[in-house]
């Protein structure tokens, strides 16, 4: 294969099949069960994913939130199938749009990538190549995957960057990346992407690396854009505004495991996690001045070295003997909301009070 | 929406450009390309002028010489042998009696074109060669092992062990030189690949499907290629000097072609009663491996000011 990296994908043996199955609505577009990803590195393995599940259905948009070192960022390229060698791929089950992902052969993954499922990056600067104008990056990604002219690929290019809100893009697509602002590479990119109208993107911290009054602008194209060509959305972020721009699903990831999956909705509502109430409670938000915010005290374990019990007992405000000796496994609170939590429901066990305020 | 998290400016934005252009401003048009402001740039410096400017000239001189040139080659009198530079013979006459600047002319082109094809094959040989490393993890070890084993020949056995097993001639000097400038190409190609391979712009190209050639090419070859370029640069002089050394050994073309290299031995035995022929054919050589190697400098130090 090529360097093309997707890792050593093997099947996982008998992985405990996640949590019950969910009334399924349709085929899911992605199904992903016990994921896990292990880097072989010098100071011995690194377990940076672990048994996540995720289901994403047809234009639905899922966030998958998590402070950096949670594992998300690897979770989108195990999807992708761009790790390393050095990384090896275990799951239960990986399909996408009727492929088994594991057993997928190098060409196809070529084949799938650009046209079934695309990616965007955080930093728009160095993720598209120096050296061809941007018009032509396009027009080798229309051209790659379908038979047309390079004059019909070129104006494609150019009608795509106009829907991106590029002001002049018949000249700008004539441009080097060095040549546009950080807010028009992105678009440049998403344009990239979205091109040959792909049922998945995915979108590692879009916004990030952008000015914050060109981030809503993004957010908002990537929005309309991925609704009109029916394209599914996962997107990688820390940046709990996004989610709730943009989310539909919540998953949040803590030291490589999900520890609270919910829709948007339930999950600013009601957060059944300490981690997640945490990550609310640091958040900025208007009205409430008064209040100081609560950050989550300490940082993300080390991942070669894990606490035991649940990875999240030595920074929780409610950690008990219980959560040093035995995890807590992903299981429903209510339907669709589900937690690795011995203490959910949070209001019931632990009271009023416990909930907004993070401690 | 609620609060984002503001993160600072990316470094790399020009500083000319704003972050984002409303759109009603009138787009900023590209910027004119680069590559001329460094071009007049590198040539404000006299040095490097004089060594560019030479180099033109005894090519262009070495093409035309034939046109130019009232002297044959290659007819010898040898009544007129070794005449002092001076009078109908601009830099005298050699140990035949041939105008010695006509067949410096003449040699300068066979060493020239020994040079000029000996370090395409190695950059071909040599950049291939660490492209391929870079990009495939696997073959790295490997292909720069053997690269290792090239470096730790001396260059000049390599042409004479290559000379005695296919015979002197143009196609063993050919492949001697590229041989001997390969590995080092091959070093700086892998570096500069290995550096463009970390880029995000690699993970770039394989989201939309690019096949390996591809990324191997329009991505990782077009993004190394002036730091290859420039150790070429530099390379020619180290290939010119080897012609010509290979040359003065008896290893270039046989008599009666010119190569500087051979020139230079050929007044070696006259070199008291007429010290004219291997000074000029000397001095030559210096002064094209001396241009080259200026040359190749200042596009390193124009390629750091760029990269860095």
């Amino acid at each position: 294969m090529t360097a093309a990296a997707t890792g050593k994908i093997l099947r996982s043996p008998g992985h405990p099949a996640g949590a019950l199955p969910r009334a399924e609505k349709a085929q899911p577009l992605l199904q992903v069960r016990g994921l896990s990803v292990r880097f072989q590195t010098d100071a011995g393995p690194l377990q940076a994913v672990d048994g996540v599940d995720l289901d994403l259905h047809p234009g639905e948009t899922l966030a998958i939130v998590g402070e950096s070192g949670s594992g998300k960022s690897v979770l989108s390229l195990a999807l992708m199938g761009l790790l390393p060698k050095i990384a090896t791929v275990t799951a239960e089950r990986l399909r996408f749009a009727g492929h088994d992902l594991l057993s997928l052969a190098p060409r196809d993954w070529q084949r799938l990538r650009g046209r079934e499922m695309s990616m965007i990056f955080q930093e728009p600067a160095t993720a598209l190549n120096p050296v061809r104008s941007v018009g032509a990056q396009i027009v080798e990604a229309i051209r790659l995957h379908e038979k047309v002219s390079r004059k019909a690929a070129w104006a494609r290019a150019v009608e795509m960057l106009r829907q991106t809100g590029i002001p002049a893009p018949e000249r700008r697509a004539a441009a080097y990346p060095h040549e546009l602002s950080g807010g028009m590479r992105q678009r440049a990119m998403i344009a990239m992407s979205l091109v040959l109208r792909p049922s998945l993107l995915i979108a590692d911290e879009p916004t990030t690396a952008l000015d914050v009054t060109v981030q809503a602008q993004i957010l908002d194209l990537l929005r309309g854009l991925a609704r009109e060509s029916g394209t599914a959305i996962v997107i990688i972020t820390h940046d709990l505004g996004v989610v709730a721009e943009m989310a539909d699903r919540v998953q949040v990831l803590y030291a490589g495991r999900a520890v609270e999956s919910a829709t948007a909705a339930a999950l600013f509502d009601g957060p059944e996690h300490p981690y997640t109430v945490g990550l609310l409670g640091s958040m900025p938000s208007k009205g409430e001045r008064a209040e100081a915010l609560t950050p989550i005290e300490g940082s993300i374990p080390d991942l070669r070295a894990l606490p035991p019990g649940c990875h999240f007992h030595p920074r929780c405000p409610f950690a008990a003997p219980r959560c040093r000796a035995e995890r807590p496994p992903l299981a429903p609170v209510y339907p669709g909301h589900e937690t690795a939590c011995w203490f959910s429901p949070l209001l019931e066990t632990l009271g009023e009070g416990a909930g907004r305020e993070g401690t | 929406m609620i609060g984002t998290t503001p993160t600072s400016l990316r470094p790399s934005v020009p500083p000319s450009l704003p972050p984002s252009l409303p759109p009603s401003l009138p787009p900023s048009l590209p910027q004119p390309r680069a590559h001329s402001r460094t071009l007049r740039r590198l040539l404000a410096n006299p040095v490097v002028a004089l060594a560019a400017g030479f180099l033109v000239l005894i090519t262009l001189a070495a093409i035309l010489v034939p046109l130019v040139s009232p002297f044959d080659p290659y007819e010898t009198t040898l009544r007129l042998r070794l005449k002092p530079p001076g009078g109908d013979w601009l830099l005298g006459t050699d140990t035949q009696g041939r105008d010695l600047l006509t067949r410096l002319l003449y040699g300068t082109r066979t060493t020239l074109l020994l040079g000029f094809t000996g370090v395409i094959f190695g950059t071909l040989l040599g950049g291939g060669i660490g492209i391929l490393a870079a990009f495939y993890r696997r073959l790295d070890g490997p292909l720069m092992r053997l690269i290792d084993v090239f470096l730790s020949f001396p260059s000049i056995l390599f042409g004479l062990s290559l000379a005695a097993v296919l015979g002197p001639g143009l196609d063993s000097l050919i492949l001697a030189i590229g041989l001997s400038v390969m590995p080092g190409i091959a070093r700086i190609a892998r570096g500069a690949a290995a550096s463009v391979m970390a880029q995000e712009y690699m993970d770039g190209g394989r989201v939309i499907g690019l096949p390996d050639r591809i990324l191997m090419t329009r991505y990782l070859l077009a993004n190394c290629a002036a730091p290859i370029l420039v150790y070429v640069t530099l390379a020619f002089g180290d290939a010119v000097l080897l012609a010509a050394s290979l040359g003065f050994l008896g290893l270039g073309l046989q008599p009666p072609m010119a190569e500087l290299g051979s020139i230079a031995a050929e007044g070696r035995s006259f070199l008291f009663i007429a010290p004219h022929v291997s000074t000029a054919a000397s001095a030559l050589i210096f002064c094209i491996v001396l241009s080259f190697n200026l040359l190749g400098d200042a596009f390193r130090d124009a390629a750091d000011k760029r990269f860095t």
